[in-house]
């Protein structure tokens, strides 16, 4: 699921090289934390957050597949 | 393998017949160029429409033609538009084609000919960049979903002034996963899809992502039901609602009533409730 938010994020962003995808797995439900250069989040969240919610949409398949639950969340970076 | 020019092609369409028809005048050849694979008969199942699968036949394109008739009684006069011998007679090796375990098959080392390759459709010397960009993008997409399917890439009819969108066809087994209610996950795949071949062109192009043919199927049944709910309202002089759906699809129905005078149709709502409404012509 982490591979599938990177290339997404990275074929999407100016800066790949800014892309970064935390996982986290917790017994059922897998938290992904998508981190982009600050000029790149419209780029990842699209407008009223319609990339965004395009990514979540694949990644129910991707959850699908391995039985799990997922959440993601997208951050500038620190 | 990166240049190597592209010699088999898949096509998919409602019979054989016409999946071959298809892929040779997408490759531009003649019936004798190929040879035909057929990899699913296609058929009606036991529900007529309900069952039907499309035919799915895969074209390789032959090695360069044959040697001279001289060689071998021919066994009835080939038809052959540029006869072989005197494509021979030419110049050693006009045709470059490039076919695994041809007479041809290693890169026919040097020898470049200045004008060979102007005579070879575009189809079979190297696939499309948008195309094969379309379609490696959505087999990556795929298999970091852990989906395992077959993906193609084609160009669609072009509407008036516009350059013809590029299908992208998954098929492959269970693949309902991919479509989601109302095609919700179709459409982020498509959508996503689109922005990523779009920044990759540098410009904007439209990709139509389609799972088994699923897209083509909905919209003949989104038809359907435009036509039933026409009737519908002119028989009883009043406004018909439809389900929500997504733009494309309200977009079928509005063009499947474009030409009923005895209707009109709107989109009211906002999405994702948006939806059409069928009025009947006082």
């Amino acid at each position: 699921m982490k591979e599938l938010v990177e290339y997404i994020a990275r074929s999407l962003v100016n800066d790949p090289t800014e892309v970064h995808v935390a996982e986290v797995r917790g017994g059922a439900t897998v938290h992904l934390e998508l981190q982009v250069a600050k000029e790149d989040m419209g780029r990842v969240i699209g407008k009223n957050g319609r990339v965004a919610n395009a990514i979540r949409a694949l990644l129910e398949v991707a959850a699908a597949q391995e039985g799990k639950r997922f959440t993601l969340d997208i951050v500038e970076p620190r | 393998m990166q240049e190597q020019p592209r010699t088999v092609l898949e096509v998919i369409a409602p019979t054989v017949d016409e999946a071959v028809a298809k892929g040779l005048a997408q490759l531009g050849l003649p019936l004798e160029a190929v040879e035909v694979e057929i990899l699913d008969r296609g058929g009606r199942g036991i529900f007529g429409l309900l069952g039907h699968r499309d035919a799915r036949v895969r074209l390789v394109v032959k090695a360069p033609p044959e040697p001279p008739a001289a060689e071998e009684a021919p066994a009835q006069p080939e038809p052959t538009p540029a006869p072989a011998a005197q494509r021979r007679s030419e110049g050693s090796r006009r045709w470059r084609g490039g076919g695994r375990g041809g007479r041809l098959a290693k890169p026919a080392a040097p020898a470049p000919e200045r004008d060979q390759p102007a005579q070879q459709p575009a189809a079979i010397t190297e696939e499309d960049r948008p195309l094969r960009i379309a379609r490696e993008t959505v087999a990556e997409l795929l298999e970091k979903m852990g989906i395992e399917a077959q993906v193609s890439a084609q160009y669609g009819e072009a509407e008036r002034g516009r350059r013809p969108p590029i299908l992208v066809d998954i098929s492959g087994k269970d693949l309902s996963i991919l479509i989601g209610r109302r095609a919700e996950r179709l459409n982020a795949l498509q959508f996503i899809t689109r922005l990523i071949v779009g920044k990759e062109l540098g410009r904007n192009v439209s990709v139509v992502v389609d799972v088994e043919h699923y897209r083509q199927r909905r919209e003949r049944q989104l038809q359907q039901m435009a036509r039933r709910l026409a009737d519908q309202a002119a028989r009883t002089g009043r406004k018909v609602s439809m389900e929500p759906m997504p733009a494309n699809e309200r977009r079928v129905v509005h063009i499947a009533l474009r030409d009923d005078p005895r209707v009109i149709t709107e989109s009211v709502g906002r999405e994702p409730r948006r939806k059409v409404v069928i009025i009947p012509v006082k």
